[in-house]
């Protein structure tokens, strides 16, 4: 594994700063989603960034369908990331699913992490009981359906409810990216996302977490911050971004970087 | 280990073996031990009809020009080669092929074997012969994994180009813009067999790919593989040496258990370490639970562990699993203490002896479960030895038992989206649809808007073009003219643009209601719509210069115009946002729409030229609507644009109804100055302050006279002489000196008064530039201002950065703009600023020049910076709230336009509770204005717009306040307790210090005067009082009501008070001596009605009634 991990997810060591900080896209982006916000901490942090597996930016090759079916493959992908590079203790900046990945490293690896910081986070997707995830199963069937009839068009679609239709060059950007993943492994990995569920493991997680959100997320609903906040079991803390869309580092960059330095300095 | 030449040359086409072959000799030229993909892509560089070169012209980055472009490419491509390490004694003759470029040679190789139309072919091949085949990879292919190198994508960067364009470009065919051609993906995932998706599974597995084809396409994540994963996981588990007694965490952690069990009772090979194969399960859960819950007696269970312990002892295979179960058992409340010690120490005894042949195994489902378990048994870890085992992922299995949800089909987000075949290329027309009606509509619409005022017809009804719609449509349609063809058509220009507004909003809502799910029909036949605006303009236009030179009444002339201009702007609002929408449009019918817009706006200008008095009245409907013109894309400001344009033409208009009294001058500069910010169009500006009265104070920047900017400037900022007297100077000196020196001028406002400060720059934008359209404003202390909402301030319709605009940061808003053109940029707070763009800031004073973040430089040359903190020179921070000043900058800044209410006690004692007064009549000022005008009391004048501006107060307020959590304020209160703001501080502090010797001239301004005004409001008041009721009287003012007035006198002037003062206040003074007979003592107390919650307020300052109780 070791040197290979960071040739193959094209992991990226940069700025001048003691403390090391991790940037970790969602699902649908890859590392170049974080371009906007990067300049923000070059000076005081030494940030690592990395692509998943399933970005259109990794070699497509590298996509075992048979090890990636739960997010604890990828989990595994980030800490032999950070034991490769020497990294003792990090912060964690998660989007999307990789705040769920990085929920699961530091139930993991505690030591491993001072902080995680999730944007867009939810441990789960679909409803239940006594849960609003925001989407019931039957809609979830319908959107692999569309991903699978027709993932151009599905990605033309979906890019500006995610993004926001005011801000055509993120919507832009998030659909080159999302574009550049390869259907099968988008949709498989879709269904593996959907097909977690953090919520029992939430309490396991020891290290101070900030939870960024939108006020208006169409994968994420509001309460289901609140709900993290909750369960956690480190000290948490809920910041609202008074913007919508699911991508603040695409669409309102300014504004998540200043919270992210905020949340990273508490 | 670098691989020889020869090797890679098997793996390429003859094509691709060329470039190799100059890429070598690049490498052997410059003495280099490797042969790198820079080599590879110098050597694509250089060949005749490089396709990378090719594809590098087709990037659609055009920030340059890309022969430009391509030539520092060429630079930083040489650069980095002669960073490799070279040798120059021992030259190598082939330097071998390094293992980056072999990589992306393997990756070619693997990518091009993917492709469907090889597939059949190397699958041929890979039958016939036994040999792994050879994949000759073409030279697209490996151009585009060579892209993928980090290396080259760096120097590529360098060049301005992003190696994903580049492969898009080369993926691309020249003429093929489909893009279905990309990737190929869509095109290729219908056919029956889908071979592209499936590689990974036929190659090492070959009966799954036959089971899959035979029911079609079906996802493997189907055949329960996270199951098996748990399961994996589980059994690494077991054979640790320490805690290795998995306990499942997790909402599906008993499944994961249950079919871990199952695959261990299957000895599920594969799956389970080899030391597991030979596993014997025990299940003890229901026993436990019942013992536990005082079920069964302690006998009972000892004998079950009893016989746990002979089964370990003659186990023969690798041990035996004691499963426990759920958790969920012995964590509840009515578990027996006792009960659930004996459990935990009678199978931690049996851990202990059997060591290595025994394990425990549970389950729970949530961590709260755990939690309360490990409470009751704080060392339950160590003498379970347990080690928790998250469970995220759920089994498919579980499908059947999720709810089908009944809201599926109405679920708009992503369902009903989805659903409808998107062969809509813009990406923006879906949320549009809520907006624009429907082309049916429309047309229809268009059709009586048309009938109606070619006057005339009045039934409506019979024309028989319906036939299109459904007959239910026809019901509701002839339903609603039933109301509208009554009235007759008078020959009146105000009727006629009401009932047109009417009809307007009955097809709004006709369309809102039947055709809100329909897609939009085909685009181009919009351009129709395009062609009505003008119609009902002429017409009212035509109408008023009738009216106007028989000057029968000075009101309806007024009212008509205004309605008439009212109705055009919603016309035009409503179409620019159907422009906006449709962005498919093709540029001529979009220029069509342009030319109508300009016709109907010159039969604007025609009745103005015959008539001095008109001039006055014209220049703001034309610009209001040019204002919404050029910020309609988004449609909120365009709206508020909108109402911002009729305030200021009632405005306009009041002065301009007394036609004998000269018209008062600060006003008429203030309105231009308003006015004046929401035109962006320099043309129609310049052109329409050709007639005005006053317009030769427009016109200083030709005429570079000081005293004469100077008197300019004061007129409009009316306050900080000093201030203006220092800018002025600053400006004129390097006027006279400009030779040999930059351009750009850079000022630092000190001190309190940041209206006066935005004033100021608003004035010398206007003068300096024609117009405010550079004006570039930007307050750095945004972070700060989302905590505490003060919109009063916000003067609406600026060029103005805040938060809310998406997807650029601060920089790239600020670089675009001066790229544009030389502009007056106004950034207040600048200690607020982040160190990004403290940094910026500094390169710029000190070179001239300001980057953005992709490094590309803007020059500032002739560019006005003008930059406010609140700091004074001293570096102390001025605190307007000191002891001696009762109101202060920042309180009034923040004052909340509440509705004001009055309350009236006989004795001083009287207890003046607040009733919940049901009366919900307080109005803005536009229609106190208007009401003014008719003259009537609000019964006639159902104009259209009254509806028109509630709404927009509707939207603003609800847009602003869209979907927030009711602990925002929590949360922000949490946030404003910074604790990184001292560190922050400090840095900035020093930064600021330095940037600010950089800087030209330093200006301070002085606090305004709130407490004199104060007085002199109350002193107002109170004389207004003692006029109508007598000097008997108290007047007494809750601050909150002062902060108010003094805000509107901030804001609008002292006129604009004391006028509310003269007309609301006295009526309301009046009304409340009709209703309570005062006697001597009696108190009149003005209070602020917060009884509504704030969002639903209208950010009114002076109310247009006072509320009596």
């Amino acid at each position: 594994m070791g040197q290979s991990v960071l040739r193959d997810l094209n992991v990226r060591v940069v700025g001048s700063g003691e403390k090391i900080l991790v940037l970790a896209h969602g699902f649908g982006t890859d590392q170049s989603a974080w371009q906007r916000i990067l300049p923000f901490f070059l000076s005081d942090y030494r940030i690592v960034l990395y692509d998943l597996v399933c970005a259109g930016s990794v070699n497509p090759d590298f996509f075992d369908f048979r090890r990636y079916t739960s997010l604890d493959a990828h989990v595994d992908d980030l800490i032999h990331i950070l034991d490769a590079l020497g990294v003792n203790q990090c912060a964690h900046v998660g989007h999307s699913v990789s705040a769920m990945i990085g929920i699961l490293a530091a139930i993991k690896r505690p030591e491993l992490f001072t902080k995680l910081i999730l944007i867009g986070a939810s441990p789960r997707f679909l409803n239940d009981k006594d849960y609003h995830g925001g989407f019931e199963y039957g809609e979830i069937e319908k959107l692999f359906s569309a991903m699978e009839a027709n993932y151009e068009a599905w990605v033309n679609g979906f890019a500006p409810l995610a993004v926001g239709a005011d801000v055509p060059a993120a919507v832009q950007e998030f659909s080159r990216t999302l574009f550049n993943m390869r259907p099968d492994i988008s949709l498989f990995v879709s269904r593996t996302v959907f097909n977690s569920d953090l919520r029992g493991v939430l309490g396991l997680v020891k290290v101070p977490c900030s939870i960024i959100q939108t006020a208006k997320d169409v994968s994420v609903p509001t309460s289901v911050a609140t709900y993290l906040k909750n369960h956690l079991g480190g000290r948490s803390t809920v910041h609202m971004l008074n913007v919508e869309g699911h991508l603040p580092h695409l669409s309102a960059p300014n504004l998540l970087a200043q919270e992210l330095r905020r949340a990273l300095s508490r | 280990m670098p691989t020889p030449v020869s090797a890679a040359r098997a793996c390429l086409t003859q094509e691709a073996v060329a470039t190799l072959d100059e890429a070598v000799a690049v490498a052997r030229r410059r003495g280099h031990a490797q042969t790198t993909s820079l080599h590879m892509v110098s050597s694509l560089l250089s060949i005749p009809n490089s396709s990378l070169r090719e594809a590098c012209t087709r990037t659609r980055n055009n920030a340059y020009s890309t022969r430009l472009q391509l030539k520092a490419l060429e630079l930083s491509l040489s650069v980095s080669l002669d960073r490799l390490p070279s040798s120059r004694t021992n030259k190598v003759e082939e330097p071998p092929v390094s293992n980056s470029l072999m990589a992306a040679i393997k990756r070619s190789q693997a990518n091009q074997r993917r492709q469907p139309e090889n597939f059949s072919f190397y699958q041929q091949q890979y039958s016939s012969c036994s040999s792994v085949p050879v994949v000759k990879v073409e030279l697209r292919n490996l151009i585009i994994s060579i892209l993928d190198d980090p290396l080259v994508s760096r120097v590529l960067g360098e060049a301005g180009f992003r190696s994903c364009d580049i492969k898009i470009a080369t993926l691309r065919p020249v003429n093929s813009f489909h893009g279905h051609h990309l990737f190929g993906y869509s095109s290729r995932y219908k056919r029956p067999q889908p071979p592209l998706f499936l590689c990974n599974f036929n190659s090492s597995d070959s009966t799954s790919e036959v089971s899959m084809t035979s029911k079609g396409f079906t996802f493997p994540f189907m055949g329960g593989f996270p199951g098996e994963e748990n399961s994996r996981r589980i059994g690494e588990i077991m054979v640790k040496d320490k805690k290795k007694n998995p306990l499942l965490l997790g909402v599906s952690a008993s499944d994961a258990l249950r079919s871990f069990l199952e695959t261990v009772q299957k000895k599920g090979e594969g799956v389970l370490p080899t030391r597991l194969i030979e596993l014997n399960v025990i299940c003890v859960e229901a026993e436990i639970s019942r013992f536990v819950n005082g079920d069964c007696d302690e006998e009972l269970i000892k004998l079950r562990f009893e016989e746990v312990e002979k089964l370990v002892q003659n186990s023969v295979g690798s041990g035996v699993v004691v499963n426990f179960g759920d958790l969920k058992a012995m964590g509840e409340e009515s578990v027996c203490v006792d009960a659930l010690r004996y459990v935990v120490c009678e199978l931690g005894r049996l851990l202990q002896i059997h060591a290595g042949k025994l394990w425990l195994i549970g389950a729970a489902a949530s961590y709260e479960i755990y939690y309360r378990f490990l409470n009751r048994n704080p060392s339950i870890e160590k003498d379970w030895d347990l080690e928790i085992l998250p469970i995220t992922s759920l089994r498919f299995s579980t499908e059947g038992s999720f709810p089908r949800s009944s809201l599926m089909e109405s679920f708009v987000p992503l369902g009903g989206f989805f659903s409808t075949p998107t062969d809509m290329k813009s990406p923006f027309s879906s949320s549009y649809l809520n907006v624009v009606r429907c082309h049916l509509c429309n047309e229809k619409c268009e059709q009586e808007v048309t009938a109606l005022s070619n006057g005339g017809v009045t039934d409506l009804s019979t024309e028989k073009n319906h036939s299109s719609l459904p007959s239910w449509m026809q019901m509701t349609e002839n339903g609603a003219l039933n109301g509208v063809a009554p009235l007759k058509v008078k020959d009146d220009g105000m009727l006629l643009s009401a009932k047109i507004a009417g009809v307007q909003r009955k097809w709004d809502g006709i369309c809102k209601h039947h055709h809100y799910n329909q897609p939009l029909p085909k685009m181009n036949s919009h351009q129709l719509t395009f062609q009505f605006p003008c119609v009902p303009g002429t017409q009212v236009a035509e109408k008023r210069k009738g009216n106007a030179s028989n000057d029968s009444s000075n009101h309806t002339f007024a009212s008509s115009t205004e309605c008439g201009s009212k109705n055009k702007v919603q016309f035009l609002s409503t179409d620019l946002e159907q422009i906006s929408s449709l962005k498919t449009h093709s540029p001529l019918d979009v220029l069509s729409e342009a030319e109508n817009r300009k016709i109907s706006s010159k039969s604007y200008e025609k009745p103005s030229a015959v008539e001095d008095e008109s001039a006055i009245l014209k220049p703001n409907p034309l610009k209001s609507s040019s204002a919404s013109i050029n910020n309609g894309h988004t449609s909120p400001t365009s709206t508020t644009s909108v109402t911002r344009g009729l305030s200021l033409h009632m405005l306009s208009a009041s002065t301009g109804r007394e036609p004998g009294k000269p018209v008062d001058q600060c006003r008429v500069g203030r309105t231009k100055e308003f006015s004046g910010s929401l035109s962006t169009d320099a043309d129609t500006f310049s052109g329409i302050i050709s007639n005005h009265p006053t317009h030769s104070s427009s016109c200083f920047f030709n005429s570079k006279d000081p005293k004469m900017l100077y008197k300019a400037l004061v007129e409009r900022v009316g306050q900080q002489e000093e201030a203006i007297r220092m800018v002025v100077e600053t400006i004129v000196q390097r006027q006279t000196k400009i030779a040999g020196r930059r351009g750009d001028l850079w000022f630092n406002f000190q001190g309190p008064d940041r209206l006066g400060k935005k004033r100021l720059v608003v004035a010398l934008c206007e003068i300096l530039y024609g117009s405010t359209e550079s004006l570039v404003c930007v307050d750095l202390s945004f972070k700060e201002a989302m905590s505490h909402t003060d919109t009063l301030f916000k003067l609406q319709g600026m060029n103005t950065y805040d938060v809310t605009i998406r997807g650029k940061t601060i920089i790239d808003y600020l670089a675009e703009n001066l790229s544009k053109k030389p502009s007056v940029v106004f950034l207040e707070n600048i200690d607020k600023a982040d160190p990004v763009v403290q940094n910026k800031l500094s390169h710029a004073v000190s070179t001239g020049r300001f980057s953005d973040l992709q490094g590309r430089e803007v020059n500032v040359r002739n560019s006005l910076f003008v930059t406010t903190t609140r700091f004074m020179e001293g570096g102390q921070i001025f605190s307007s709230s000191q002891e001696t000043t009762k109101y202060s900058e920042e309180n009034i800044l923040r004052a909340k336009g509440w509705p004001i209410r009055m309350l009236i006690g006989i004795d001083l004692n009287d207890d003046l509770t607040s009733q919940n007064a049901t009366d919900k009549g307080f109005s803005s000022p536009i229609l106190m204005s208007k009401r003014k005008l008719i003259g009537t009391d609000g019964s006639t004048a159902p104009c259209g717009g009254l509806e028109t501006t509630k709404r927009v107060h509707k939207a603003s307020n609800s847009f602003l306040d869209l979907n927030l959590p009711a602990e925002e304020s929590e949360i922000w209160d949490t946030c404003s307790a910074d604790l990184d703001c001292d560190s922050i501080s400090e840095n900035s502090r020093s930064w600021l210090e330095d940037f600010i010797q950089q800087i030209d001239k330093m200006v301070v301004f002085k606090p305004f005067d709130f407490d004199g005004l104060a007085d002199k409001i109350l002193a107002d008041m109170k004389e207004c009082l003692c006029k109508v009721v007598g000097t008997d009287c108290l007047l007494e003012t809750e601050p909150e009501v002062i902060e108010q007035l003094l805000a509107a006198t901030y804001l609008k002037g002292c006129e604009k008070v004391e006028e509310w003062i003269q007309h609301v206040l006295k009526q309301g003074f009046i009304a409340a001596r009709k209703k309570f007979n005062h006697n001597a003592c009696s108190v009149v107390k003005l209070v602020s009605y917060k009884g509504i919650s704030p969002e639903e307020t209208p950010q009114i300052l002076l109310p247009a009634r006072i509320m009596t109780n």
